[in-house]
């Protein structure tokens, strides 16, 4: 085993031993160049203040003070009840299980409620699919509730401006445009909902010519029509990742966003946690071009251009079925099928799936039917179907088939079509062709949205009837066959909508009040769902024999499962005409890829000021898209970026433009690691231009270059051409290089390796080999043990040699809490961040002050390469204060604002915080942030309040948008530092919770926000004097270690090395 | 003989002692007073002359002149003792007072309860008002009064001023004959007036006005945003008298959210109409203060029932004015029409605007948003009682604030308070307190709040 955590590296930059990235990364605090500033017109145009404001801001400033400190304390009122539910006690949170669905996404929540409002989302341990597991997808959501740019109330289009109408006159209008022959298209993306589902068949019952159109922006159609081919059935299987000792991926990011991420994530984990005495783990290849966060999670990575992508499925097929036994099918380009180190890789991958058979898994992200039918037949010689493939339990999270929208689309354009009902659908930005859809859609006579927020779509209807968020619905899911999910509501609506599903019951109805007559009462959609559930889930079980039990539990519970038995799939379809017809090997000298962001989606998500901020969890950007492009090591120093495209650690980066189907754009790049060359990619779902503004202009919108294939599926790659700018993108918001720890590197022209803070700093005795990362391979685990335990206690004595000795028993009683971060588990989807945010009242500070170091994130996720330069493993390292009980920061701070609790916690307090920062140069782990500007608008100069994304009003200024706030948590003002609190609100909950209920504390008392959140259970907080414990429990493991153990400053948080499963046979 | 020279020193030595000893004294009633509050004021009454629970204390050492000093003493410390021994005082105490038991003190050293007495007699005789800022906490209500007091203070000491000037004068004048006498060179003595306006003299004043002047900006501003005594009046005159003290409900009866929330939580309007679907009639302010939770609650007096959802505005006017009206008759019958016309408009009005709304109550215990305060915490599992911050709530016709919830009480009160180690489970995990506890000598006998971490930043501030 060679000496693997010196070779470490983060980016090129790091790689390549860059003055100016050295010096940036030995300073906490990163000064940008003041001569940036002032070349900036902007800025200098903006900046108006002159001497006359400075001496009336000085003046007003006194006097305001002066005024503040004399005047009354105002007048405060405390407003009770007037009844008083049962289940609310002010302060105290209320639960309640509920579901996040949004098109295909699903994740089964719990709401946190505080004083009626909600304020935080969290998994839901009952469900069967998500596992108590979220996404950061479903921890955001609970901001869109108080978008201030929600739409109000709904509206008719008069004179090109929508103006206010009201309920009653809407379904007036909308039912005089239906009658029995009318031509009504609702065009949806996926619905998971069987209650609304019926609706659309009653629509269809009372109006003949009703048709729903049902399309993903990012689809599966593919896997849809090729399981109707192969197997009959025109459903997604049911992905067992749990039961795959093999899994391969061609280009589908199942860990991060592809059909049920979640669900896929906490299953594949559940065969990567190593068990030292007996170590043994999955294997995960996965087949593309860009990396992808399932490519960054793979043990392998076979790069093939996305041309090249069907011909490789084929190839393997192929080698296995000449392993395993069946036909072999028709090879496409012969020899050249795909580039020759993917073949020599391709046929050992075909040898481990062989010697896998039954255990498992293929899967393909790929939207052409015929190269799904190949996966299907190779699943199927493999025996993954029964094994690691089902159909009882089948997905339901994409139904959509763009096939429909292209029927669509030449229907409206013929003028047939009298309405469309958008429900939640944006084809007029998510289509390839959206401009013709747009063309189309404007001959439709009545064209109504059920949208939340002004959409591109939206913008071209003439009706709004806008939809209820779903914290204030009632509703249903069934995101897979027998897997059923309850939505009920957690605040009134606060603006003048209605749920979707009531709108569409009351153009249905023929009498006006039909809603109100039926007794219905206040909530209609509630006895609606409530019906529905009886007449047609209930029947489903024998458990209960009362409805209204069965509705009291699953409403508790929030899911509910019927477990059913699918007949055994058999193979029927034809693989080798499929293969026959899949395409050539494209031979244009440049591909482009577009996927699916962790955080954007398909811009569905590009409102949301949280996942804007969230860094994506590969390329570490945020605020925007940027083109993924190649850079090749020839060891050393010397390296070949791709097209000269090359970013620099200052924030800056070249500006590439990008033609493809004759559309271009220009895109700043980021060089990523493990990018095939001459393959670029870039993600979609930014590029809006009708949104609510924190997704305004942000990136570019790539949809228009993806195309149709022959049989009308959209492909997500295009042959391209990529050219330089002379300009460049001045604000390269990537917090790749921010606040990066103990960097090393190689002195050039040698192997000797050196520690770059050592080298810039020019002081000797800091440390070279440091502790941050460490990997192993699984067969080499045994020796790994002895190394890292070695290394340990050398560290450990030294340590024990300390001048200060003596405080070793401050910790022995009451509790000492402490983290385990199990970095094997750990896939980097981000969602604890997010999650941090919403617990913690972090505020988002946009892109500019992103490019300036300032991103506010209490829990970053490091990302770090290893292995092969060309081809490198990615292990992610969530990191947050560390809690240090020998902390460096506490004996800096001049007026003692941050100190040491006696559970070992490092405490923060912000009102005496004064802002030098001393603290945070101190920290090692640089995990302290300092609030430079009022992100959280909290004092009362407008002129320190920062528009985020150029809105008008700051973001968090109104009172809406502070509702979602932690009551709990202070809101940090301008000046002072903040940082990871270990949820100290959530620790001190738990304690009282205990000692009112007079026990022991236990391990479900405290759990911090990032722990939640996870999907696969990688963080694990709690009592280390607790020894029965689980974090006790997980502190044992000999792979754990702590980050820079050696400085001596005990941290609290424990990782366990990542330990990976490389097959180097594969390494061409 | 005049030759000795006096120091205007001296004289300084001589007014200070004095007012060192007036202030010992003052201390020493200040313990008492304190004394008092923690252990007698629920049941005697703070002037000293009015009866409460127990008897007005004022002019008990004359009532107990008879006996020995020592039977006052053990008196306080267990009177049920002394009653079955028959002295004739604690007797004719309990015939009178039966069945009321008092309190034992059995802790109260001898010196405390005569410094208790000194506060009872100064609150008796001087109706409890304080003399001069000693720092102590000063109830709101009392701080009209202290006016007067500082008058008198600042009278004082500008004749002690100029008493000090004079004889100064005089010192200097012997000073200066001496030295004539024996016929030093004299030259010209400054005058009064040149003195006073001497650089020294000048600068001594400059830097008293800074210094007094900064002590002064800092205290205020300490006490910037504080708001001990604060009592504003409230929608409603809600009697705490009443409710608490007479007819002694349970305080989280009503404020149900101090055993369970961070919040003691301010009653609903429902949880009155528990009682008042019944009590009907106020027994201080008959029915007009109690229509106004019926207007809240929704509630017809008149028959007794709610009213239903599509009652008109119009409908509730006529049934609350009814109501009014009746009530006002029958407590007034010999009201004229025109009173009853204007009493009925004027209660109607104050609810009009209320109906089926909630009460606006005026919050007086104000923290700052900065500060995490949980009454679960310590109601339910510290045991305090409500009394040890509210103060003696049942006595407040109208409530105030009655400590000065700064940061400095809290931390006192976590200094000295012990935990309830003993019986709760939850503190098994601090094994060496367990242990020392149980080991007689370690001589600890409890766990106070700080030994626990009770003073850390993060306890309350997150």
């Amino acid at each position: 085993m060679k000496d693997q955590h010196n070779n470490i590296w983060i980016g090129v930059q790091d790689k390549t031993n860059d003055p100016a990235f050295e010096e940036m990364a030995s300073q906490e605090f990163y000064e940008l160049p003041i001569v940036d500033s002032l070349a900036d017109d902007e800025f200098v145009e903006k900046s108006s203040t002159n001497r006359r404001d400075f001496l009336k801001y000085l003046g007003f400033g006194t006097g305001a003070a002066m005024l503040a400190a004399s005047c009354d304390i105002p007048v405060k009122k405390a407003i009770p009840y007037v009844v008083k539910p049962d289940s609310i006690v002010p302060g105290v949170a209320t639960y309640y299980a509920s579901s996040f669905v949004r098109g295909g996404d699903y994740c089964s929540i719990l709401v946190k409620t505080r004083e009626g409002r909600p304020i935080k989302i969290e998994g839901n341990p009952s469900s069967t699919i998500t596992q108590g597991g979220t996404s950061a997808r479903a921890q955001a959501s609970v901001l869109d509730l108080y978008n201030t740019e929600r739409l109000k109330s709904p509206a008719q289009k008069v004179d090109d401006k929508f103006e206010k109408i009201d309920w009653k006159a809407l379904d007036t209008a909308i039912r005089s445009k239906m009658s029995a022959g009318s031509n009504i298209r609702i065009v949806t993306n996926t619905v998971l909902s069987p209650s609304f589902k019926a609706y659309f068949q009653e629509l269809t019952n009372r109006y003949p010519n009703t048709k729903v159109v049902t399309y993903d922006p990012i689809s599966s159609a593919a896997i849809l029509r090729a399981n109707q081919e192969s197997f009959g059935d025109k459903v997604l299987p049911n992905y067992r990742f749990d039961k795959a000792q093999m899994v391969v991926s061609f280009d589908a990011d199942f860990l991060g966003s592809w059909i049920s991420p979640v669900e896929y994530a906490a299953d594949w984990v559940k065969n990567r946690k190593v068990d030292t005495k007996n170590p043994k783990m999955s294997r995960l290849v996965v087949v593309e071009n860009g990396m992808s966060l399932t490519g960054s999670n793979a043990d392998n990575r076979i790069k093939v251009k996305p041309s090249e992508q069907a011909s490789a499925v084929v190839f393997l097929y192929n080698k296995v079925a000449a392993l395993v036994g069946g036909t072999a099918l028709p090879e496409i380009n012969g020899s050249n099928a795909v580039n020759g180190s993917a073949q020599e890789a391709l046929k050992e991958l075909a040898k481990e799936l062989a010697a896998n058979k039954g255990k498992s898994l293929v899967v393909s992200g790929s939207n052409d039917t015929n190269v799904q039918i190949v996966i299907n037949k190779l699943n199927d010689i493999l025996s993954s179907y029964g094994n690691t493939i089902s159909f009882s339990g089948a997905s339901l999270q994409k139904q959509g088939d763009e096939g429909a929208v292209k029927e669509l689309i030449r229907e409206m354009k013929s003028g047939t079509v009298d309405m469309v009902i958008l429900n939640g659908a944006n084809p007029v930005y998510d289509l390839p062709n959206s401009a013709e859809f747009a063309e189309a859609f404007a001959k439709v006579g009545t064209r109504v949205s059920f949208a939340e927020t002004m959409d591109e779509t939206t913008a071209l209807c003439n009706f709004l009837a806008p939809d209820n968020n779903i914290l204030e619905s009632w509703g249903d899911a069934e995101p897979k066959r027998g897997h059923y999910s309850l939505i009920q509501p957690t605040i009134q609506p606060l603006y003048d909508t209605r749920q979707k599903e009531l709108s569409l019951l009351m153009w249905l109805s023929t009498n006006e009040e039909l809603a109100v007559d039926a007794g219905f009462g206040d909530q209609p959609y509630y006895n609606i769902l409530r019906n529905y559930w009886k007449a047609n889930i209930f029947p489903k079980q024998s458990q209960f024999i009362s409805f209204d039990s069965f509705w009291d539990t699953v409403l508790h519970d929030g899911v509910f499962h019927v477990a059913s038995e699918a007949a055994p799939a058999v193979f029927a379809g034809d693989a080798s005409s499929a293969a026959s017809k899949i395409n050539k090997v494209s031979s244009a000298e440049v591909e482009i890829n577009f996927y699916e962001t962790v955080n954007m989606g398909a811009g569905q998500y590009a409102g949301n000021p949280w996942l804007q901020e969230m860094p994506d969890p590969v390329n570490r950007t945020v605020w925007g898209n940027y083109l993924g492009t190649n850079i090749t090591f020839n060891g050393n120093n010397d390296y070949k970026s791709f097209k000269d495209l090359n970013q620099d650690s200052k924030g800056n980066t070249d500006l590439a433009e990008v033609t493809a189907n004759s559309l271009s754009a220009i895109i700043p790049i980021t060089p990523t690691f493990g990018q095939m060359d001459n393959t670029v990619s870039c993600g979609l779902g930014y590029g809006r231009t009708v949104v609510t503004s924190a997704g305004k202009d942000t990136g570019k919108n790539l949809f228009p270059m993806c195309r149709y294939n022959n049989d009308g599926l959209i492909q997500y790659w295009s042959e391209c051409e990529v050219t330089k700018q002379s300009e460049r993108e001045r604000e390269f918001a990537c917090v790749q290089y921010h606040h990066t720890m103990g960097v090393t590197g190689t002195k050039e022209g040698s192997e000797e390796v050196i520690n770059v803070d050592e080298e810039v700093l020019s002081y000797q005795g800091s440390l070279t080999d440091r502790s941050i990362i460490y990997n192993a391979h699984v067969d080499e685990v045994g020796d790994f043990v002895e190394k890292l335990t070695k290394k340990r206690s050398h560290a450990q004595y030294l340590n024990k040699k300390t001048l200060y000795p003596g405080h070793e028993d401050t910790f022995k009683m009451g509790h000492h809490w402490a983290m385990h971060i199990d970095l094997n588990a750990c896939t980097g989807c981000a969602a604890c961040t997010v999650a941090c945010m919403a617990e913690n009242n972090v505020p988002v500070v946009g892109k500019k002050e992103v490019y300036r170091h300032h991103e506010m994130t209490w829990l970053r996720i490091d990302r770090y390469f290893y292995g092969d330069v060309n081809n490198p493993n990615v292990v992610y390292q969530p990191m947050m204060c560390q809690h240090c009980d020998n902390a460096p920061c506490e004996n800096v701070c001049p007026v003692a604002a941050t100190n040491h609790s006696s559970e070992g916690l490092n405490q923060m307090t912000y009102n005496r915080c004064i802002g030098t920062r001393y603290c945070a140069n101190n920290c090692p782990y640089k995990v302290r942030r300092f609030n430079w500007l009022d992100y959280t608008t909290a004092d009362i100069w407008p002129a320190n309040e920062y528009p985020i994304n150029g809105e008008d009003l700051p973001f968090g200024a109104d009172n809406l948008t502070r509702m979602v706030l932690n009551p709990d948590v202070t809101v940090r003002s301008r000046g002072v530092i903040e940082k990871c609190s270990f949820c100290v609100q959530r620790i001190q909950e738990g304690k009282l919770t205990a000692k009112r209920e007079g026990r022991r504390l236990k391990d479900n008392d405290v759990k911090t926000a990032c722990q939640t959140a996870c999907p696969t259970g990688a963080i694990v907080f709690g009592d280390r004097n607790d020894k029965e414990g689980m974090v006790s429990k997980q502190m044992e493991s000999p792979l754990n270690y702590f980050a820079l153990e050696e400085i001596n400053v005990a941290p609290s948080v424990m990782y366990t090395a990542k330990i990976h499963n490389r097959n180097t046979k594969m390494d061409a | 003989m005049l030759h000795k020279r006096i120091h205007i020193k001296v004289f300084l030595l001589a007014a200070f002692s004095f007012l060192s000893v007036s202030l010992f004294a003052e201390a020493t009633i200040a313990e008492g007073k304190s004394l008092f509050k923690a252990n007698c004021a629920q049941c005697h009454a703070k002037d000293m002359k009015s009866k409460l629970t127990g008897p007005a204390l004022g002019g008990v050492e004359e009532r107990w002149s008879d006996y020995p000093r020592e039977d006052l003493y053990s008196w306080v410390r267990n009177s049920q003792k002394m009653i079955s021994e028959g002295h004739p005082r604690a007797v004719e105490l309990w015939n009178e007072w039966t069945p009321t038991v008092m309190n034992n003190f059995p802790n109260l050293t001898d010196e405390q309860i005569d410094g208790m007495l000194l506060y009872i007699n100064d609150a008796y005789v001087n109706g409890g008002k304080k003399k001069g800022g000693d720092g102590e906490v000063v109830v709101g209500t009392d701080k009209s009064d202290d006016g007067s007091n500082s008058m008198f203070y600042v009278f004082l000491l500008a004749i002690l001023g100029l008493l000090a000037v004079i004889l100064a004068r005089i010192v200097s004048n012997l000073n200066h004959m001496a030295d004539e006498k024996e016929g030093k060179a004299v030259g010209r003595r400054a005058t009064l007036v040149e003195q006073l306006l001497s650089p020294k003299v000048i600068g001594f004043v400059l830097f008293a006005l800074i210094l007094i002047g900064g002590y002064t900006t800092v205290n205020n501003a300490i006490d910037l945003g504080r708001q001990q005594g604060y009592a504003p009046e409230q929608p409603i005159k809600f009697s705490h008298v009443t409710h608490a003290g007479i007819q002694k409900i349970d305080c989280q009866y009503c404020h149900d959210g101090a055993r369970r929330s961070k919040h003691s939580v301010i009653p609903a309007t429902n949880t009155c109409m528990n009682c008042h679907t019944a009590v009907k009639v106020g027994s201080k302010y008959g029915t007009g203060e109690l229509t106004k939770i019926y207007a809240s609650a929704g509630w017809n007096p008149n028959t007794g029932k709610y009213f239903e959802d599509n009652v008109s505005y119009e409908a509730k006017e006529e049934e609350y004015k009814k109501w009014i009206k009746e009530n006002f008759v029958a407590a007034k019958p010999e009201a004229s029409d025109k009173s009853i016309d204007a009493e009925v408009t004027n209660q109607w009005n104050a609810i009009a605007g209320h109906l089926g709304k909630p009460i606006e109550w005026t919050k007086i215990h104000n923290l700052p948003d900065h500060a995490y305060f949980n009454h679960a915490q310590h109601v339910a599992v510290g045991k305090v009682e409500c009394q040890t911050c509210h103060g003696p709530v049942e006595e407040m016709e109208v409530v105030q604030q009655y400590a000065p919830l700064s940061m400095g009480w809290c931390i006192n009160c976590h200094r000295q308070t012990n935990v309830q180690f003993a019986d709760n489970p939850y503190y098994d995990s601090y094994e060496a307190y367990h242990d020392q506890l149980k080991d007689v000598k370690s001589g600890r006998t409890g766990v106070t709040v700080e030994e626990i971490g009770g003073l850390e930043c993060q306890k309350c501030h997150y």
